[in-house]
């Protein structure tokens, strides 16, 4: 990642707090186009506040939020959401193509174009074949799976993931990486994680900021030195991933006290 | 297998209700209970024919569906609207919430000598009673409705920076839909019990009116005709309820 | 604003109303024959209070709403219990119970003033017919929920039918039972004063017709409020008795309904 380019996101001086308590302090930092960086840090540090932050959900108490070198008013539609809580998150009473449609009818996309869209869409994030299934038809990973679908329905640049696989099993959670690394190398778009999982930051990142907790700031900022394309076997048993998980386990065990 | 035990139970409950009319018969001609009071399954069969034949229960069984159909339409209307407008805004609650609720277990029936006061005895004071007495159920359902949306749906909605009224359109009122289906049933069966009560108290052509008549004149077939009719719309009007909800609500059973 | 204070812009509407409706009086005075303004609606009430005949119709009214509960109520949840415990014989009811169930109750009234005459018995037949139904509806829908442990408990211990009612069965769903009690009031409150109101000259609905036939519109206004407030105190009272005795057993549900 060439720090010469200029930053999708910038950060500067943010503080959030509600009512007396803060809960985010002097966040300073910037995402650059097309990475994939992750949030880490212990629970109630304000990791799914800074995502709110950026999706423009939430505005910042003091300094600025700015995307594109624009202050960032509200939501827009270059940045999507993918919630954690996938079975709340879609509207239940539409199929996974109607869920799909919801964000294109916002978006003004005439309906045959609608269609061929949310075909693509489907196929895209694998489920193909699944256009009239309700949500309660389908498993926790094909939810998470219609949510992502719903939110590069966007068209979006920057992908906001709160948590997204923290509820899905094992095997699933591995293969929704995969697909995620496969999107991000194939769309190009950044990729914002939140994350309490050590070993899938790492796995997903080119970059990790550490959070601190009471008031959350930055603790640090890791660098991911792990070639591309990763490999669930091959990545994690490379050296430097071992040593990175043992850094980053160190930072937040010492930050819980 | 599921299939069969549905087919099963369904005829044993058919059994049943021709055992009771059996049952009925028997009473009836043993005359246990007066005539008068309780007269012959078939006659009264008879007299349901007779009237339906001769146009004067029809007629006044088609005023009554009438004015029930019509009030409860209205109502839906109203009290659809009026409550997305409460359950949309927050401030609109604080200052009618209560006063909404504590209206609430006012019998619509009493309203009737008031509704009478101000706009005399006509048709549109029964269909004004109707669609008032009905639009309640609908108002507190669809605030109620509107108000329990799941909060993360309403995130989901900003993050996409969708306009408040497509808000409403695609997301409140059709998570709303469960609780408004329950209400427009519940409205229907007021509006019918509405309709009869104003035809009784007006004389205007209708079953309330036929049932009042025909007790008047101890013609108890043709009194029972009446409520068998009444029974039938009562009936009828659930079926079509049912078979609303199962298309509309058809991803609630999905999961199953 | 502070929890303490109290709220008053509940009342503003109302009390708006109210203020309208005299203005409204005072600018049409050739209304008076069929309404009555607010301040004469007061004297009215304080009249029908002194003569003591808004007491006498409220026994009335109150007299055969709680008689029909009393009988309807008791049916309703006996049956409803029986439903519920026996499917079978649920299943073989459902057509007859369903054919009379939806027979609107007001169709009665000539055929039971037949039977009876004008008086409290007529309409204690009419709410105790009217009011069974809900009663059966809330009484089988809570049985059906009872754990299914618990009847294992009961199946293991080898209780006998009488024992698992009221040792397993009634204790677990008396909560909800009151809940269905104070729904059923509401219903036999409203279904009294539509007899009295339709057909019946006694208590509170017929007054309220009698008033307006005989053009007294502040009597028939007095004793239209009194009715909405007898039906929200008969509410308001058995509320706080459910919360007071099953505030524990009753999470969340019936409590608002």
């Amino acid at each position: 990642m060439s720090t010469a380019m200029p930053a999708q996101i910038s950060l500067a001086d943010v503080d959030v707090s509600f009512g007396s308590k803060t809960v985010l302090s002097g966040l300073n930092f910037e995402v650059f186009k097309g990475e994939v960086i992750s949030i880490v840090g212990a629970s109630g540090c304000g990791k799914t506040t800074s995502l709110r932050l950026l999706a423009g959900l939430l505005a910042p108490s003091g300094g600025s939020v700015s995307f594109e070198g624009k202050p960032v008013r509200g939501p827009r539609r270059e940045t999507a959401i993918v919630f954690q809580d996938y079975g709340k998150a879609l509207l239940p009473w539409r199929t996974a193509e109607g869920n799909v449609s919801l964000a294109l009818e916002v978006m003004g996309v005439p309906g045959p174009e609608r269609r061929s869209r949310i075909s693509e869409l489907l196929a895209l994030t694998g489920l193909a074949g699944h256009h009239d299934k309700y949500p309660a038809q389908m498993s926790g990973g094909m939810q998470q799976r219609l949510q992502i679908a719903r939110a590069l329905a966007q068209d979006p640049a920057v992908l906001l993931m709160d948590e997204p696989f923290g509820a899905l099993d094992a095997m699933t959670r591995q293969s929704l990486q995969d697909e995620l690394l496969d999107l991000s190398a194939r769309t190009g778009v950044t990729i914002y994680f939140v994350t309490h999982d050590l070993e899938e930051a790492i796995y997903l990142s080119d970059r990790i900021i550490g959070l601190l907790p009471n008031p959350g700031r930055i603790g640090r900022i890791f660098d991911v030195p792990l070639p591309r394309p990763r490999d669930q076997l091959i990545t994690k048993e490379d050296r430097s991933f071992l040593a990175l998980r043992h850094e980053l386990y160190d930072f937040v065990k010492g930050s819980e006290h | 297998m599921i299939r069969f035990t549905q087919i099963a139970s369904f005829a044993l409950s058919l059994l049943v209700a021709l055992a009771l009319i059996g049952l009925w018969h028997f009473v009836a001609s043993a005359r246990l209970v007066p005539p008068i009071f309780l007269p012959l399954p078939e006659k009264t069969f008879d007299a349901l024919v007779t009237g339906m034949q001769n146009g004067v229960l029809l007629d006044a069984s088609l005023a009554t569906l009438r004015r029930m159909f019509f009030g409860w339409f209205l109502a839906c209307l109203a009290g659809i609207s009026l409550g997305a407008l409460v359950g949309s805004s927050q401030k609109l609650r604080i200052y009618v919430a209560p006063m909404l609720e504590t209206l609430r277990p006012l019998p619509a029936s009493s309203l009737i000598p008031l509704f009478i006061a101000v706009i005399g005895l006509s048709e549109g004071m029964i269909l004004g009673v109707i669609a008032f007495g009905a639009l309640w159920p609908l108002l507190l359902a669809t605030t109620h409705g509107i108000v329990s949306v799941e909060p993360l749906l309403i995130e989901v909605a900003q993050a996409l920076a969708m306009p408040k009224h497509k808000v409403l359109w695609k997301i409140s009122l059709p998570s709303a839909m469960p609780d408004i289906l329950a209400a427009m049933r519940l409205s229907l069966t007021v509006s019918l019990i509405l309709a009869v009560v104003c035809e009784m108290l007006t004389g205007s052509e209708g079953l309330g009116q036929w049932l009042l008549a025909t007790s008047r004149a101890f013609a108890s077939t043709k009194m029972f005709a009446g409520i068998v009719v009444l029974g039938l719309m009562g009936y009828a009007s659930s079926l079509i309820m049912n078979l609303v909800e199962a298309r509309a609500l058809k991803w609630k059973s999905a999961a199953n | 604003m502070s929890a303490r204070k109290p709220d008053f812009r509940p009342f503003a509407v109302p009390l708006g109303l109210v203020l309208l409706w005299e203005a409204l009086m005072l600018a049409f005075p050739t209304a008076s024959e069929t309404l009555a303004p607010p301040h004469a609606v007061i004297l009215g009430f304080f009249g029908i209070v002194t003569d003591g005949t808004l007491a006498l119709q409220t026994a009335q009214t109150l007299s055969s709403a709680l008689g029909g509960l009393a009988i309807g109520f008791t049916l309703g949840s006996l049956l409803g219990a029986a439903f519920g415990l026996w499917r079978w014989f649920d299943r073989a009811m459902q057509i007859s119970v369903e054919s009379v169930r939806l027979i609107p109750s007001v169709a009665l009234i000539p055929l039971s003033m037949m039977v009876f005459g004008f008086g409290t018995r007529m309409e204690i037949t009419i709410v105790a017919f009217t009011t069974q139904w809900p009663a059966m509806v809330l009484a089988r829908a809570a049985v059906r929920e009872v754990e299914p442990r618990l009847m294992e408990v009961a199946t293991v211990l080898q209780m006998s039918l009488l024992q698992s009612a009221t040792k397993i069965v009634l204790p677990s769903i008396l909560p909800r039972l009151f809940v269905s009690l104070r729904l059923t009031a509401g219903v036999a409150m409203i279904v009294a004063i539509t007899v009295e109101v339709a057909a019946n000259p006694y208590g509170l609905g017929a007054a309220i017709l009698a008033a307006q036939i005989s053009f007294r519109p502040e009597v028939m206004l007095a004793t239209l409020i009194w009715t909405g407030v007898v039906g929200a105190g008969i509410n308001q009272v058995l509320l706080t008795t459910q919360n007071r005795l099953f505030r524990h057993s009753l999470p969340g549900g019936g409590g608002s309904e």
